[in-house]
């Protein structure tokens, strides 16, 4: 659901670029966004496409590519993927999608939060490190002046 | 190019006052500070919200005694309202559980909070701060940039609190931050109609050398502890109440 917020982020820190740069219009868009963001891209792409109506970016093409989840323990070495974290992960506590919706975990809007949520699965340290994975930028943009 | 970092800062321009609560040291009563102003702002007719930047100690969720679940919205995390104020805190994705960010994660976790907090419609911004001169401190600071926020900062007479706010005080103006003065906080309690001031006076010195002044002085009351134990700072009417309220009037108007 955070895909629609996303979405204004990516206009409005284009939009502002624009502006700064005094670009005419953007043609293509790249998002780079980690794994435990979780996102569905048939959402961000109709978001996008939606907010995009009216500004300059409605002809802007947006690709996607993700970044796989990478955990390593600093205690016993141990490394483990997004799938092995998701086992973890209790489901004590979770945010709500729409008062009447699904449960998710707070990973799914911030993913730094596995570090309160998770243990190593090797050692039950809590001194790991999430080495790849999460967030999203804007990595490469072609402009028209 | 981040996103959420432009999205946070435009969300906090659109808003028309923003108040930063600080201080340079933990326990200084900076949670009840920020808490308090944004109960008084919300009852003085202000659409409020109040933000808590604390990673590692969230203190907001246990002052408004909100143990519920956060809903997600259309536009983002719907921030739960508590006696008329919109709260927000990592705190409430959390538990009970420990939160070892390391800096750059901190940055991240927060500008993420920011960026997908649906506050609304919102007249008055409070942010509990961080306490110390750490990644959240400079996050929030870069945030604030080029608005017109503004900090509070809360203290203890102590003069090892002091030295602390000293070198805050340094960092906020050198970001060009707008301090608006001290908040005395557990300054004095009474006894038979004494004033006692169990850690002294602000050093006039301190406050000359730094162009500061006291903008209020809160007492130690021991109600304080149990309206929070009960969900219900500031029910009850007294000195603590009063003098929040004047402090409002001086900062907010």
């Amino acid at each position: 659901m955070h895909e629609w917020s996303l979405a204004e982020a990516i206009l409005e820190a284009l939009t502002s670029l624009m502006e700064q740069e005094g670009m005419k219009s953007i043609s293509e868009v790249e998002i780079l966004y980690g794994e435990m963001m979780e996102l569905e891209l048939d959402i961000l792409r109709f978001a996008l496409e939606e907010l995009s109506r009216e500004t300059p970016m409605k002809d802007t093409k947006f690709t996607f590519s993700e970044e796989k989840a990478s955990f390593r323990c600093n205690s016993c070495g141990y490394r483990w993927d997004f799938e092995q974290a998701h086992s973890l992960l209790s489901g004590e506590l979770g945010i709500r999608e729409d008062p009447t919706g699904e449960r998710e975990s707070p990973i799914h809007f911030i993913p730094e939060l596995a570090q309160a949520l998770m243990r190593c699965p090797n050692c039950g340290s809590r001194d790991f490190e999430i080495e790849s994975g999460k967030g999203i930028r804007i990595s490469r943009i072609v402009i028209e002046r | 190019m981040d996103p959420l970092f432009e999205r946070t800062r435009s969300k906090i321009r659109k808003i028309s006052k923003v108040t930063l609560v600080a201080s340079g040291k933990g326990g200084v009563g900076k949670s009840i500070v920020s808490s308090s102003i944004a109960l008084i702002s919300a009852k003085r007719g202000l659409k409020t919200g109040l933000l808590d930047l604390d990673v590692h100690g969230p203190s907001i969720p246990r002052i408004f005694s909100f143990n519920g679940e956060i809903v997600a919205g259309k536009k983002g995390l719907i921030p739960p309202v508590v006696n008329g104020v919109k709260i927000m805190s990592l705190g409430f994705m959390i538990g009970e559980n420990p939160l070892p960010l390391r800096g750059e994660d901190k940055r991240s976790a927060l500008s993420l909070l920011l960026a997908i907090t649906d506050w609304g419609e919102l007249d008055h911004l409070v942010i509990d701060m961080p306490p110390g001169t750490g990644d959240e401190t400079l996050f929030c600071i870069r945030a604030i940039k080029s608005t017109n926020a503004s900090a509070l900062i809360v203290t203890t007479p102590s003069s090892l609190s002091l030295s602390v706010v000293a070198r805050l005080i340094d960092l906020l103006r050198g970001e060009g931050v707008r301090v608006l003065g001290l908040v005395e906080n557990l300054a004095y309690f009474r006894c038979d109609n004494e004033l006692i001031r169990p850690f002294g006076n602000i050093d006039e010195g301190f406050l000359s050398r730094y162009g500061l002044k006291i903008l209020e002085s809160l007492p130690i009351d021991p109600m304080i502890e149990e309206e929070i134990k009960s969900g219900k700072l500031l029910e009850s009417p007294g000195e603590f109440r009063s003098r929040i309220e004047s402090l409002f009037d001086k900062v907010v108007g």
